[in-house]
């Protein structure tokens, strides 16, 4: 018990140190996992040709998510915004992804920009391509931690965007949204949901709708746009 | 003491490099076959801190993963006396 109580006390104010001790052994690890490919992958053409597929997938999906993100309303809204003189983007740090899912077990990834880049508190993250991934929980001074939107319990505004509806977006974890809908409300699979602020970047794509004949709401679960599991950049506005 | 030693380097090894449906089971093993691995408890506070969002001090006295863990290591105690009791 005394462990316990002693441990639950000191721990919390070692975080900091904690994780500027650990970060080096995790930028270590991705460079020694990245490597590893790199090198089966030149030893092996069919392997070459199996990563050479692989990235290309990747670029087709990040190109989606481009496309998913930009849409005709979005450049004309980035336009109107810099007539009336705000602008829709600011200043933006790239900071590369020390850990992510599974490895933490509550959607929450550690990238390696921290205070010495201007990060603080409340900053926003997003995906190179633009869609919004969640906002800074903890910061040191060369590492930060990103709670994602999409962590268990967590809630976040947004705005369907196909009827303008405000809503509340529940995290599940594992890159997973649930959300309920008055039964009234139309809503289809592969309907965009945005953040509701200026920005209004996209934040998750709806995969299933759940509703029963005797049921006044309908449960819709939606997916974040990107696999989180994968994340190796990110964009954080500070 | 070497046990423990060992144990406690796996289970930090997994915390630090596997995913975490890796290093919860590698810390629960490490729990039941590691006698009085009070250790454990210390452990999975470290996986709240390094992988968690954030641990203020009152709240921290409710971690699940360090409270199992300290429950986990209570059970063990009454059956590991009986274990011994019939050797």
């Amino acid at each position: 018990m005394a462990i316990f109580l002693s441990g639950a006390i000191i721990f919390p104010f070692l975080d900091g140190a904690l994780v500027s001790m650990v970060s080096p052994v995790w930028k270590a690890e991705n460079v020694i996992v990245r490597n590893l490919r790199n090198g089966v992958a030149f030893v092996s053409l069919q392997q070459a040709l199996v990563e050479e597929n692989t990235r290309l997938k990747e670029r087709l999906s990040s190109l989606e998510l481009d496309i998913l993100s930009m849409s005709q309303e979005r450049i004309q809204e980035n336009t109107l915004l810099e007539l009336v003189g705000r602008r829709g983007e600011f200043n933006m740090v790239v900071a590369a992804v020390l850990t992510r899912p599974p490895q933490t077990p509550y959607d929450v990834i550690i990238i390696d920009a921290g205070s010495n880049e201007s990060i603080t508190v409340g900053s926003r993250v997003s995906l190179p391509e633009g869609p919004a991934l969640g906002i800074v929980s903890e910061v040191f001074s060369r590492s930060a931690k990103v709670k994602l939107f999409s962590s268990s319990g967590e809630e976040t505004s947004a705005v369907l965007e196909r009827n303008e509806v405000p809503i509340m977006l529940v995290g599940a974890g594992g890159g997973n949204f649930r959300m309920t809908f008055p039964r009234d409300v139309a809503i289809e699979k592969g309907d965009r949901i945005l953040v509701a602020d200026i920005t209004s970047r996209l934040l998750a794509v709806v995969e299933e709708i759940g509703v029963q004949p005797t049921d006044s709401f309908k449960e819709v679960l939606a997916k974040s746009p990107t696999n989180i599991f994968h994340l190796r950049f990110v964009f954080v506005t500070p | 003491m070497t046990r423990h030693v060992l144990s406690l380097v796996v289970v930090l090894v997994s915390i630090l490099v596997f995913p975490y449906w890796v290093y919860i089971p590698v810390l629960f093993i490490a729990i039941i076959i590691t006698p009085f691995f009070w250790e454990g408890i210390l452990l999975a506070f470290l996986i709240d801190v390094i992988h968690g969002s954030g641990m203020e001090v009152p709240f921290s006295l409710a971690s699940p993963l360090a409270l199992t863990a300290l429950v986990a290591l209570i059970v063990l105690l009454p059956i590991r006396e009986n274990l011994r009791a019939y050797v």
